[in-house]
């Protein structure tokens, strides 16, 4: 498990990086926190002859709230996002989903940027920002240019990033006073990957739902946003038979069998956690 | 003469080796860099079965930094024999017992995904990888052989040099007037278990160096190995070197739980390949992905059991067929089931047994031990056991306590023959049902229920076989010899891989001896200093090893006390010896210190006793009274399980465990919660599934799911102390907790999950898919 031989670059500004991502092109990989980047050299299941590392440069990491957002820089830290009080009261979907990726000790390595921009379809954060419709920040040669989580998530470890583009930081809409947020998923172990899981959030205006965002992860190629689901939930208010919006959510997908439970298991636990999830939302909405 | 007994045996002394292993600051192999050492990466197959149509390592061999690149045609001619001391030699060399074809490296067909096809040895081993990845393999896939039962009838063969899958077999017999006891039984339950096949997971992986100088025909191994001993012979016989001539040493051991208790193929390929280079020390470090991919498995078992059962419940006969597989090439025989027949009655009185057995070849990795190799006759029996009670209308609790030998059958012989004494099963079980409460527990089940919450309860009791004693593992040697100053040191045949056997020894023979516990140094795991042992496994150190470190105490107090008998002109029955003094009994100014008697002994002859030698040295070697020390233990386990998600948390998990006299009860109860850690993953987490092409599945830690802290409850303990006929009173205990946890955490999920009327599951993993299946299905 050793990788083989690449050139390390250490650019200290976004545009040398971009530069170094343009000369060596599909040669190029950026480095984060190297928590799934690291292993799969190892693997040699990747293999770069050169690697970008990003930690270096300046002003990539930090968080801001300004104009009713708040600005995630890519290369922030995850356990750094996770004990940040910002998030905590503006963003705190994230807040929650945090704890949930692996262990401590990745958290402390890991990127905000590097967890979205890796894309793996059984991540939280990637759910989250699809399901708060955050807006991805990237540089690339020709300048900046904005991407709506939307459209972000194309596959498996696959983004609308091109190859020489980097990932700069993360805007999330902060929602209002009203609001409840919940993380619930199934994983078989502490610090695994989810095999299922949801992060949902709701606003409320008395008992009528305003605001509403279901976000599923682990169910297929990509975070999947249930948008019927939240129309429902809408429609239907806090009253809502949440089981009922909830196998709304989870009918149309179609997630695949592997080792740690089968397609099937995966599409009726959609079900459970949207509904905990919905439940816990709501709760903490109403208090 | 009085003895000092008690003063460190059964008390948790804290283990003399955690400074160093906790902080980081111990030695194993990969920490020792001899200058000039070569690195060696395998190539392996990434099919399960097939013919090797080409194989070109020129472009390899090519690349700078590459010393050499070996291929079967390189290796596999130059051995010797090859053979495993526990198993004897082969047929062909004039032995009895089965073994896979010999090969080191694949002999022109590949027989399982991760069979090594060539070994490069390069300067570093990113070079030696660089270079594995240039190696040109093309292979001719085959269909590969799978399975537990398929391939006894399949034509297609694993090992085509053999005429059939079956490695090893007894047939089931039919026996008429047996048939009729069935044929008439008040109730006859039949089920089918299977266990998931799992693999040891050391921390540290497999490793070696091996240095060959051809000018001193010597060999030097530094090995990360259960049994310095073995990889010695092994070696000796595999190369022809005199055995002599190689010298094996394991420094820190990262863990074993069975795997480096035999010498594999990748070990012995370093071997051949360090002996065929003569010359630079070549280091193999095993890594995570080989170790899962590649390293001895087990556990991939099923067991067809039907038991009779009288109208009161009493057990009148069983038939257990058992079926395993053991991978293509298994270190040894690899099949466990003969031993698991042998004492598949466990703790009950079961007057008659029917068993069967075959064990076949596959296309995956080789069979060898595993904490318990054995374990599948209480993974399955135990679980019956809740099978049977449930099919019956029975508590189950109830019908063990009406099958369970109690103290007044002992001695007890089995159906199996074996003579079962000193153990306390039914001391076990009422602990274990004490300590759970289990009246309350079902009322706090029935309230949970109604509030929609699954609570279960299980229980699973064994009789461990201990300290097996036959063959190469008759007997345990221990050399005790004292220096100058008065200080003892004590080499043992056994090696520490997380035993704590410099501690628990040292305890021994501190008390044994009468000293200070400081004054003892533990030597083992290196053949040029510790006598020829088997090593450590199998649960026989404390009980063997323990036995012979007291005899060797005692010849040497003895020796001290007659030296101090002469000196303060005493009788030696009027002296006691205490913290390294032997003194006058009522009279302690008139005494004399260990170093001073060694002194003695030593640089002044003269002043010896009459007809007594020079020097302090004593050998010693014990070997217990019979085959097997039998200990024994009952398990109890309450969960919860998520109805909707199949989860299972474990709230509480209770052992009641007699070990017999327990030398060092922290570390008896670090043996039980690490054995039981594995035995829970074993039920929830640990798969290693390929799939229907021979392709293993669960190749990194990713996939292969290892229970860790969090997912384990605190574990509480409960001891009963009955002394076993060994000369400590000592029972080993280092396997059961990951014998008898798998079937407590099996029972307590499935009586969980009768409350909802779900079929009992019988196939490992409980996972939660497997356990909604189950809920959907009933
Ligand atoms: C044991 C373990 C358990 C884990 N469990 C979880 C879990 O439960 N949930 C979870 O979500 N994750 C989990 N992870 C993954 C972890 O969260 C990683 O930190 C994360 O996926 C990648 O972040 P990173 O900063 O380490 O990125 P890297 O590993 O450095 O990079 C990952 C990929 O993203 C690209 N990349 C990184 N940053 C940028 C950027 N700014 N612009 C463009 N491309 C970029 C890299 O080129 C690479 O392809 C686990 C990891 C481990 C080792």
């Amino acid at each position: 498990m050793k990788p083989s031989k690449f050139h390390y670059h250490a650019p200290a500004t976004i545009g040398d990086a971009v530069g170094l991502l343009g000369a060596h092109a599909d040669e190029a990989k950026v480095l984060a926190g190297g928590q799934s980047l690291v292993p799969m050299m190892s693997l040699r299941l990747a293999t770069f002859g050169h690697l970008v590392d990003l930690n270096k440069v300046d002003g990539l990491a930090g968080i801001e709230r300004s104009n009713g957002h708040v600005r995630i820089g890519a290369l922030t830290r995850q356990a750094t996002a996770e004990h940040d009080t910002t998030v905590a009261s503006d963003v705190p979907m994230m807040a929650k989903a945090l704890p949930h990726i692996g262990h401590f000790q990745i958290r402390n390595r890991g990127t905000v940027g590097g967890s979205i921009a890796h894309a793996d379809p059984a991540s939280e954060l990637p759910a989250v920002a699809l399901a708060l419709d955050a807006t991805l920040e990237a540089a690339g040669p020709g300048g900046e240019r904005q991407i709506a989580a939307a459209d972000f998530f194309e596959g498996t470890w696959q983004t609308a990033l091109a190859e020489d583009e980097i990932l700069t930081a993360v805007r999330f809409p902060v929602w209002g006073a009203a609001s409840g947020f919940a993380v619930e998923e199934v994983a078989r172990r502490h610090g695994d990957f989810a095999i299922c899981g949801a992060v949902c959030g709701v606003e409320l205006d008395g008992d009528a739902i305003v605001r509403a965002a279901i976000g599923l992860f682990g169910v297929g190629p990509t975070p999947v946003r249930s948008t019927l689901a939240e129309q429902a939930l809408i429609a239907g208010g806090a009253g809502s038979d949440l089981a009922d919006i909830a196998r709304q959510a989870a009918d149309p997908l179609d997630p695949s069998d592997d080792i740690h439970a089968s397609g099937a298991y995966r599409k009726q636990i959609a079900a459970v956690v949207v509904r905990r999830a919905l439940t816990k939302a709501i709760e903490e909405a109403r208090s | 003469m009085t003895t000092t007994v008690g003063r460190y045996i059964g008390q948790s002394v804290k283990r003399r080796e955690d400074p160093r292993l906790l902080t980081g600051h111990g030695r194993y192999v990969d920490d020792v860099q001899d200058a000039g050492t070569l690195h060696v990466a395998f190539v392996r197959s990434n099919v399960a079965r097939g013919r090797i149509t080409e194989l070109d390592v020129s472009e390899a061999r090519a690349l700078p930094g590459v010393e050499a690149v070996y291929t079967a045609d390189d290796l596999n001619p130059m051995i010797q024999q090859y053979w495993a001391s526990m198993m004897g030699p082969r047929i062909e060399m004039g032995g009895e017992s089965v073994y896979p074809p010999v090969s080191v490296l694949a002999p022109g067909d590949v027989r399982y995904v991760g069979d090594p096809i060539a070994l490069v040895i390069a300067t570093s081993r990113y070079i030696a990888e660089d270079a594995a990845d240039l190696v040109v393999v093309d292979v001719e896939p085959q269909r590969p052989v799978l399975g537990l039962r398929e391939p006894i009838t399949n034509t297609d063969l694993v090992h085509p040099e053999t005429d059939s899958n079956v490695s090893q077999t007894m047939p089931l017999p039919e026996i008429p007037e047996i048939e009729a006891l069935f044929a008439n039984a008040p109730h006859v339950v039949t089920r089918t278990f299977a266990g998931a096949r799992a693999t040891n997971v050391p921390m540290e992986p497999r490793g070696l160096t091996v240095h060959y100088d051809r000018y001193r025909n010597e060999m030097l191994i530094r090995a990360a190995t259960q049994s310095v001993h073995e990889i010695k012979a092994f070696a000796a016989r595999l190369t022809g070197v005199p055995e002599s001539n190689v010298r094996a040493v394991a420094d820190d051991v990262g863990g074993g739980f069975g795997q480096k208790m035999m010498v594999m193929r990748e070990e012995a390929a370093v071997i051949m390949a360090a002996f065929k280079l003569g010359s630079s020390p070549v280091k193999w470090i095993e890594d995570r992905r080989e170790n899962l991919m590649a390293s001895n498995q087990a556990r991939s078992e099923e067991g067809d059991l039907t038991f009779a059962v009288d109208a009161e419940g009493h057990i009148m006969a069983v038939k257990c067929n058992f079926f395993e597989e053991v991978g293509a090439y298994p270190p040894s025989a690899g099949a466990t089931a003969m031993l698991a027949i042998g004492v598949f009655t466990g703790p009950y009185k079961i007057p008659i047994i029917i068993p069967g057995c075959t064990a076949v070849y596959t296309n995956t990795v080789g069979k060898s031990a595993y904490r318990g190799p054995w374990a599948l006759e209480t993974i399955f029996r135990e679980q019956m056991m809740d099978h049977v009670a449930r099919e019956i209308g029975m508590d189950p609790i109830e019908f063990r306590r009406i099958n369970i030998i109690q103290p007044d059958d002992l001695p007890f012989k089995t159906a199996t023959e074996m003579t079962l004494e000193n153990i306390t099963p039914s001391e076990t079980l009422e602990q274990v049902v004490e300590m759970l409460d289990v009246d309350s527990f079902r009322a706090e089940q029935a309230r949970a229920k109604a509030e929609g919450r699954l609570l279960g309860l299980g229980i699973g009791g064994y009789v461990e076989p201990s300290a097996i004693a036959f063959g190469v593992l008759n007997s345990d040697p221990a050399v005790m010899t004292m220096d100058v100053s008065g200080k003892v040191q004590v080499r043992l045949g056994t090696g520490s891989h997380g035993h704590s056997i410099e501690t628990t020894i040292a305890q021994v023979v501190a008390t044994h001896l009468g000293c200070d516990i400081d004054d003892v140094a533990v030597i083992q795991g290196d053949t040029a200093t510790s006598p020829m042992g088997p090593g450590t496994g199998g649960s026989r150190t404390a009980v063997i090893a323990g036995g012979a470190a007291q005899t060797a105490s005692i010849e040497m107090r003895e020796k001290l006390v007659r030296i101090a008998a002469q000196l303060l002109e005493a009788s030696p029955d009027d002296l006691e010896v205490n913290g390294g003094v032997v003194s006058v009994k009522g009279t302690p100014q008139a005494a004399i210190p260990f170093a001073q008697l060694a002194m003695t002994a030593h640089m002044a002859p003269d002043m010896l006793p009459e007809g007594m030698g020079p020097g302090l040295e004593v050998i010693a070697r014990y070997r217990p009274p019979t085959e097997f020390t039998w200990s024994n233990a009952t398990h109890g386990c309450v969960v919860e399980v998520d109805r909707e998600t199949g989860m299972v948390d474990i709230k509480r998990y209770i052992v009641s465990e007699d070990c017999g006299q327990m030398i060092n009860p922290m570390v008896v109860e670090g043996q039980i919660a690490g054995g039981v850690a594995q035995g829970i993953g074993g039920v929830l987490f640990e798969d290693m599934a390929y799939d229907s092409d021979g392709n293993p599945l669960a190749t990194t830690f990713l996939d292969y799911l290892l229970p860790s802290a969090p997912e384990m409850p605190d574990f509480e303990y409960g001891h009963v102390e009955s002394m076993s006929n060994t000369l400590g009173g000592y029972k080993g205990m280092g396997e059961g907790g990951a014998i008898a946890s798998p079937p407590a955490v099996a029972n307590a999920i499935n009586d969980a999950l009768a409350q909802i009327g779900v079929p009992a599951l019988t196939r490992f993993p409980f996972g939660p898919s497997q356990i909604i299946d189950a809920i959907n299905a009933g």
